[in-house]
């Protein structure tokens, strides 16, 4: 049987079992580090002026840089032309909590955990936790809740989010700031197959967009001009160092992002191997811009990883996530004791999915910049509350939420070899 | 007759396809909204496709026309309370599913897709059912191919052969402007003569604004032309109450990002475990089972267990002109079909067959190996036995006022007849701007179209 949206809240509510309490760091496989850098801005990150992420979806570690990689543009072409960060960790499972945390440092509430399904809500606020982590459940963070951009606009520098099939189909969501309506049911959960009203379809999801989250963001007339489809204007963006904004960020469609497969808006392969005919496309563009030759730094990461073990008995198989952590990541004060369990029927099997952590394991990252020598191997554990804080380094930006944590490490000489 | 017309039909449908050049892996990889053959004028095209879709001649019979099934005075759909419509070469032979309407849809349908995410965990989380496809079943996601079925159909319009249907085109009033239209040796050609006829009733279908019209009174509503009464809006309410109907689910009515008017479906399929009809003869061979998605009609998605007993999610535009619902016509009331979903898991006897032990053969419709499928956790779906219905009769009447603000005609910019009199250039301005400004275009149609109308 499948599920309807309205179900699916009850499903994953109702179905969270708290097990046990277990370490608060690490659970599924935390490593162990010495913090190389802590919160410092090293001479190269001060010259940079243009910041690029391109984040995509759902791959582990071994899965993307092994030897039989999908992608080998990303993890052998990209990663022999930067950094390749071996320890780069997301903050949580499933998706949109990634997002979040790399633009804001704030950690999930229940309903961003589980990407917000079944209804586009304002947070309930019931208080805030050390390091102003919201406390509270749903959707959208109060007003009061800065992001990355928040900051970039603050400090008088650009930024502009890119969202891949954003407004292909008008009126599923706008092609500028497009997210439902609030206090409705996001229909983007779903991408649309090709019609001959839209016949690109539209695999735009908003719980890709981290900006929607944000009523600081969404609230604000500029969120229009900053928050636009990446097909219709990011080409033609970063044609000039005057249109390149000084952070730009990326998130392509359910396809080309490597969510789906097949994809629904052509019927062919997604996967890894989309991921790498988009980054063919896409990375030449950016580091062949202005912006990026004059000082320009590009992030290619993924929100999360797979999955880490299936087991099978009896009638049931148990799909878990390690939910590894690195750099001291806390949990938040929102979604309980770990590991957690969600069980689904699907026909007459049943499945348990586990979380047995809170972190969101090892994608790794490629990061990119004349500032890095070619081939530049990175150990140092690093995670998206890591890359926010670095980018803030870069652009001489206080540190939002768990970007401040103690003894987080950010980008040093040992990203930055080429000083 | 069933397992015959089922052969019939896989093995028709496939030469059919692979005499228009249509692949099925071609046509399931994307919409194609342009043309086989490039159009030469899209307005022409368009006209001489309503010329096909209203013709009688082009059925074995010589009295059965795409209209027959899909009339435009009753929203595209079926003029008569039959669970299913006749057909076949003396008009006598039944049907095995209800006729839709086809107003609102067709320009909005996805190709049939089942989104699944790479990975494992969040495929099973986001869990999502197939969407899109034309017909209760999506095997078809153009209209052309589409069209195709019925002129072929031993139940419906019952041509033998292509070259058939090629005659009757080649002694059809508008056969010149067929050739006008197409090039002059087109009718000489069979296989190119069906495709270039098939493309013209799909342009006719997605471009002429009598297929979407807007001219309800919910519409009305949704400008702020026109207020519900109590009784509506109390229906409006029971009908988006997430922990009550949360029929808005599947037949979504808000407006869209842009101000688009709804069209109340999905796309998506869904089991409901629809009580069989005895008023479809095929169904007088217990053996037999319309499983929709995954057959018998429909044959690639067979082997997908879980795909069994899943039809697609119909519009409820115009739903209260209709005397026949679900994809078997097993209601003939509006009201019976809402009772069904409120009462169909806390009353389930008054729904199925009840054997002499007192079990209740629940979903009896479907072979009990794929009951499991049907949904009974979707509100208003899952009341457990003896449990109050979530809606009493009350409230049914207030749902079903609701309902009926979706019936055409309500604005002064009404069309005429249900077919587009296009002299009213407002009533399509008004069209496209609730439908969101993404109406294909309009057309100036041929001459007469309520002459047109008269002669069915």
């Amino acid at each position: 049987m499948f599920v309807h949206r309205v179900e699916r809240l009850r499903v994953i509510v109702g179905a969270l079992l708290c097990a046990s309490m277990i370490s608060a760091c690490g659970g599924g496989g935390s490593v162990s580090s010495t913090p190389q850098n802590t919160k410092t801005t090293s001479g190269a990150t001060g010259t940079i002026g243009h910041v690029f992420v391109i984040m995509l979806e759902n791959k582990s570690y071994s899965e993307t840089f092994g030897a039989n990689s999908a992608a080998p543009y990303l993890a052998q072409t990209l990663a022999s032309q930067g950094a390749l960060l071996q320890n780069y960790y997301g903050t949580g499972h499933v998706s949109l909590d990634n997002y979040i945390s790399f633009v804001s440092g704030q950690s999930p509430t229940v309903q961003t955990d589980n990407d917000c399904t079944t209804g586009f809500d304002t947070i309930a606020q019931t208080g805030t936790a050390p390091m102003n982590q919201i406390q509270g459940t749903g959707c959208i963070y109060p007003a009061g809740v800065l992001t990355l951009a928040d900051q970039m606009t603050a400090a008088n520098l650009t930024w502009k989010g890119y969202m891949g099939d954003m407004g292909n189909d008008p009126a599923r969501e706008s092609a500028t700031c497009g997210h439902p309506a609030v206090g409705t049911i996001d229909a983007t959960q779903t991408a649309e197959a090709p019609t001959a009203a839209i016949p690109g379809g539209d695999a735009y999801a908003t719980r890709h967009d981290p900006f929607m989250y944000f009523h600081s963001i969404i609230d604000s007339a500029s969120c229009k001009t900053n928050v636009v489809n990446l097909a219709q204007h990011l080409g033609s963006d970063l044609a000039s160092l005057a249109t390149t904004a000084n952070l730009t960020f990326i998130t392509p469609n359910l396809c080309d992002d490597g969510h789906d497969s097949p994809c629904a808006i052509d019927g062919q392969p997604g996967g890894l191997s989309r991921i790498n005919t988009f980054l063919q496309t896409w990375v030449p563009a950016i580091t062949n811009s202005p912006a990026y030759k004059k000082d320009g730094l590009l992030i290619i990461t993924f929100d999360e990883s797979d999955y880490s073990t299936v087991a099978a008995s009896g009638g049931s198989e148990t799909i878990a996530w390690s939910g590894a952590t690195c750099c001291g990541e806390q949990e938040g004060p929102n979604l309980g004791a770990f590991p957690q369990t969600q069980t689904i029927s699907a026909g007459t099997a049943t499945y348990s999915l586990v979380k047995q952590s809170f972190g969101g394991d090892l994608v790794g990252a490629v990061v990119l910049s004349k500032f890095i020598k070619p081939g530049t191997v990175s150990t140092t554990p690093y995670n998206h509350y890591s890359a926010l804080a670095s980018i803030e380094n870069i652009f001489g930006l206080s540190h939002l939420g768990y970007a401040a944590a103690p003894g987080l490490v950010t980008f040093g000489s040992d990203v930055f070899t080429n000083e | 007759m069933i397992d015959r017309l089922v052969r019939w039909a896989a093995v028709a449908g496939t030469l059919l396809l692979v005499a228009l050049g249509l692949s099925s892996i071609a046509h399931r990889a994307r919409a194609e909204p342009a043309a086989a053959t490039p159009p030469r004028d899209d307005r022409a095209v368009a006209a001489l496709g309503r010329r096909l879709f209203f013709d009688p001649s082009l059925s074995a019979s010589g009295r059965e026309s795409c209209a027959s099934c899909h009339s435009p005075a009753y929203a595209y759909g079926p003029p008569n309370g039959r669970a299913v419509q006749l057909g076949g070469p003396d008009g006598r032979r039944a049907g095995t599913r209800a006729a839709p309407t086809l107003r609102y849809t067709l320009d909005r349908t996805p190709i049939w897709f089942h989104e699944q995410a790479v990975s494992l965990a969040e495929r099973l989380t986001e869990n999502e059912p197939p969407a899109g496809g034309f017909t209760w079943d999506g095997r078809f996601d153009r209209l052309r191919d589409q069209a195709a079925f019925p002129l072929f159909n031993p139940d419906e319009m019952a041509n033998a052969s292509l070259q058939a249907v090629v005659a009757k085109l080649r002694a059809a009033p508008y056969a010149a402007d067929f050739r006008a239209l197409f090039g002059d040796a087109v009718l000489d050609e069979p296989t190119a003569a069906l495709a270039r006829a098939l493309y013209a009733i799909e342009r006719f279908e997605l471009t002429d604004s009598s297929f979407h019209p807007y001219t309800s009174k919910y519409d009305a509503y949704l400008d702020g032309a026109a207020s519900l009464t109590t009784q509506e809006l109390r229906g409006k309410q029971l009908f988006d109450d997430p922990r009550g109907g949360a029929c808005m689910i599947c037949h979504l009515d808000g407006r869209g990002a842009n101000g688009a008017h709804p069209i109340f479906t999905d796309f998506q399929f869904e089991a409901l475990g629809v009580p069989r009809n005895p008023e479809i003869p095929a169904n007088r061979n217990a053996h037999y089972f319309d499983l929709g998605l995954c057959g018998p009609l429909r044959t690639d998605q067979a082997a997908v267990a879980t795909f069994c007993g899943l039809f697609k999610t119909p519009t409820l535009r115009n739903v209260a002109t209709r005397h026949a619902f679900f994809h078997n016509g097993r209601f003939h009331t509006l009201r019976d079909a809402l009772r069904f979903y409120v009462q169909r898991d806390n009353d389930p006897q008054k729904w199925y067959p009840v054997a002499r032990d007192g079990s209740v053969a629940r979903f009896d419709d479907l072979p009990a190996r794929y009951r499991a499928n049907v949904d009974t956790t979707d509100r208003p779906l899952g009341a457990k036995r003896g449990e109050r219905p979530i809606w009493n009769e009350h409230d049914i009447s207030d749902v079903i006022a609701y309902l009926a603000t979706l019936t055409d005609g309500y604005s002064r910019e009404a069309h005429d007849g249900g077919v587009s009199p296009l002299t009213n250039r407002r009533a399509d301005a008004v069209a496209d701007r609730r439908a969101g400004g993404k109406i294909l275009h309009a057309f100036t149609p041929i001459a007469s179209p309520r002459a047109t109308v008269d002669r069915l």
